[in-house]
């Protein structure tokens, strides 16, 4: 089965625009040219890690082809599943002596925890999918953390 | 080669700087953010090469990660953290558990973060060439960022190693080892091979695990990474007999080498840079059995009372002498490497017996590179501790330097190690 890719619309939008560089370097690299898509001022530093590497360019081109051939957007669930958590839900938690914590659940190319975004793949995101504002949850193993569900919100960009 | 060595110089801080959360946790004597790194590019390793990932790419961005903390110290996520401040009496039990911020309060302090140590590591590099600066830019921002498959998988490894030591420095404890390394793990860690081998160590550590399907591999590996762990602690051996005060660790000294393996390695196009770094890793993990030795042992057990005089000088020994010696450290260090080695599976085994018998024997052109290396990297490390004590002697590195290195490259250093050395 081919793996599937979740993929909120601002991160489609961004992968799409990775690729497009990338080819677009790509091909001024073969033509011998310098980097001239570089030069501009919003394009994503991200960049900057192929400027160098023609091997790690092309690879990156043909993960980003395969992606974007199987990806599946993130959507809004209908109303009367909004209470539930699902991919693109923010999750607000609180903890036993009443400390906030919040998650937005994102698929595994766009999670990044420091941001509080985290993969429905990881084991805290596994322990909040499907779950309802008010259940207790236990996130954590092998040592037991235990949080009451506050909020669960939808606002997926 | 002047930059360069502004460069190395800058880094030295890494063997020095505690790691924050273990001193925060009054740890004594914690690992070092150059420990770390140590453990973090042979994690990566094991464990990158069942995934068929780019070995040489993840070492690298081992070796990149962190390098921003030379000018933005150890920052853990609670230093980002005002909560910490206020409550600073409460520190320890803060430490235990993980950051629990709202989502905008996470993105506020994750794009400080990055900002401050983006901006702390541009400045280490602008001492380098700008194909240096932008090879070692681009791994750590793969990293921060997650954009390859190497940069997501490093950067979940860094973590589960965080994770591994504080269970050896607290055990599994609840109330000594907290929960936030646990936490902080499990938000992080999705990739199905990382995920098994977070159950690994649950297993080995807390023993009842629900699900648990052994994997042979990853026991080993967790096996090994534990033993080679033992390196984080154990000082060198060659600083000790001199007299230096918390000389740098044997893993303090192969990060050392490793780094210096690649940014020179850049330099030496007909060199295999996945070989070079991965034999720098292992060139010296025969200290986990052997304990640090130095050239000077064997002659220090039967003169111990000229233990001075001995040291000031290089080892004069006759060619029959030499080899004699090399020969029985050879044997010794076969024995204590097949002993570390003996679980992994027979691939990675032999890989790393080839890389170290390799370098010990410098059979191959990169592993007479990097013996130059080294040599050069323990008179720089000579050369440090003289800055610091105007009576410790370099001379007898200079005499081990001068005839064992030959490559245009790294004598164009040495001439800039005697310039700073000199200043």
């Amino acid at each position: 089965m081919e793996k599937k890719f979740y993929l909120t619309k601002e991160g489609l939008k961004k992968l799409n625009k990775e690729y497009q560089v990338l080819k677009a370097l790509k091909l001024s690299k073969l033509k011998g040219e310098g980097p001239k898509v570089l030069h501009s001022e919003d394009v994503n530093p991200e960049y900057l890690a192929f400027r160098e590497d023609i091997g790690f360019l092309e690879t990156r081109i043909a993960e980003l082809e395969y992606i974007l051939k199987n990806f599946e957007l993130i959507k809004t669930p209908p109303k009367n599943q909004q209470n539930i958590v699902n991919l693109g839900a923010t999750v607000t938690l609180e903890d036993e002596s009443g400390t906030i914590n919040e998650f937005t659940i994102v698929g595994n190319l766009e999670a990044n925890p420091n941001e509080g975004k985290i993969s429905n793949d990881s084991p805290v995101g596994k322990a909040l999918l499907g779950k309802k504002v008010g259940e207790e949850i236990i996130i954590t193993s092998p040592i037991k953390v235990v949080y009451k569900i506050k909020k669960i919100k939808y606002q997926i960009s | 080669m002047k930059q360069t060595l502004k460069f190395l110089i800058e880094t030295q801080r890494l063997k020095e700087i505690p790691r924050t959360g273990w001193v925060l946790m009054r740890l004594e004597k914690p690992e070092t953010i150059a420990d770390h790194i140590f453990r973090v590019a042979f994690e990566n390793w094991l464990l990158g090469r069942k995934k068929n990932l780019n070995v040489a790419r993840l070492i690298q961005i081992s070796l990149a990660h962190d390098l921003c903390e030379v000018y933005a110290g150890d920052k853990t996520p609670f230093f980002y953290w005002d909560g910490l401040k206020r409550e600073i009496k409460e520190e320890e039990k803060i430490l235990l558990r993980g950051v629990r911020l709202s989502q905008k309060e996470k993105i506020e302090r994750s794009k400080k973060k990055f900002e401050n140590e983006k901006n702390s590591l541009l400045k280490l590099l602008s001492f380098l060439n700008s194909k240096k600066k932008n090879e070692i830019f681009s791994r750590w921002l793969d990293f921060e960022k997650r954009i390859s498959k190497e940069g997501n998988f490093a950067k979940q490894v860094d973590r589960i190693e965080t994770l591994l030591q504080a269970i050896e420095y607290f055990g599994p404890d609840e109330i000594k080892g907290g929960t936030s390394w646990w936490e902080l793990t499990e938000e992080i860690v999705d990739d199905p091979f990382l995920l098994e081998f977070l159950k690994t160590i649950q297993k080995k550590f807390y023993k009842r695990v629900p699900d648990y399907q052994k994997n042979k591999y990853l026991e080993n590996s967790l096996d090994f990474l534990l033993k080679i762990g033992k390196l984080k602690r154990l000082p060198r051996l060659y600083w000790r007999l001199r007299g230096v005060k918390n000389p740098e660790t044997v893993a303090g000294h192969i990060f050392t080498l490793s780094l210096m393996a690649w940014i020179f390695g850049i330099e030496k196009s007909n060199l295999n840079i996945r070989k070079l770094l991965k034999m720098a890793l292992c060139h010296e993990i025969t200290a986990v059995e052997t304990g640090d030795t130095t050239p000077y042992d064997r002659i220090l057990r039967s003169r111990s009372n000229e233990k001075e005089k001995i040291l000031a000088r290089m080892l004069r020994l006759s060619a029959k002498e030499k080899r004699k010696n090399f020969w029985d450290d050879y044997k010794i260090e076969k024995r204590a490497l097949k002993k570390i080695t003996k679980k992994l599976d027979r691939e990675i085994k032999k890989e790393i017996f080839d890389l170290w018998e390799d370098y010990r024997k410098k059979k191959s052109s990169e592993a007479y590179f990097l013996s130059q290396l080294n040599t050069v990297a323990v008179l720089f490390q000579g050369i440090w501790y003289k800055k610091r004590d105007e009576n410790f002697s370099t001379f007898s590195l200079w005499e081990w330097a001068l005839e064992s290195i030959e490559d245009p490259i790294i004598l164009r250093f040495l001439e800039e190690l005697k310039e700073y050395e000199k200043n």
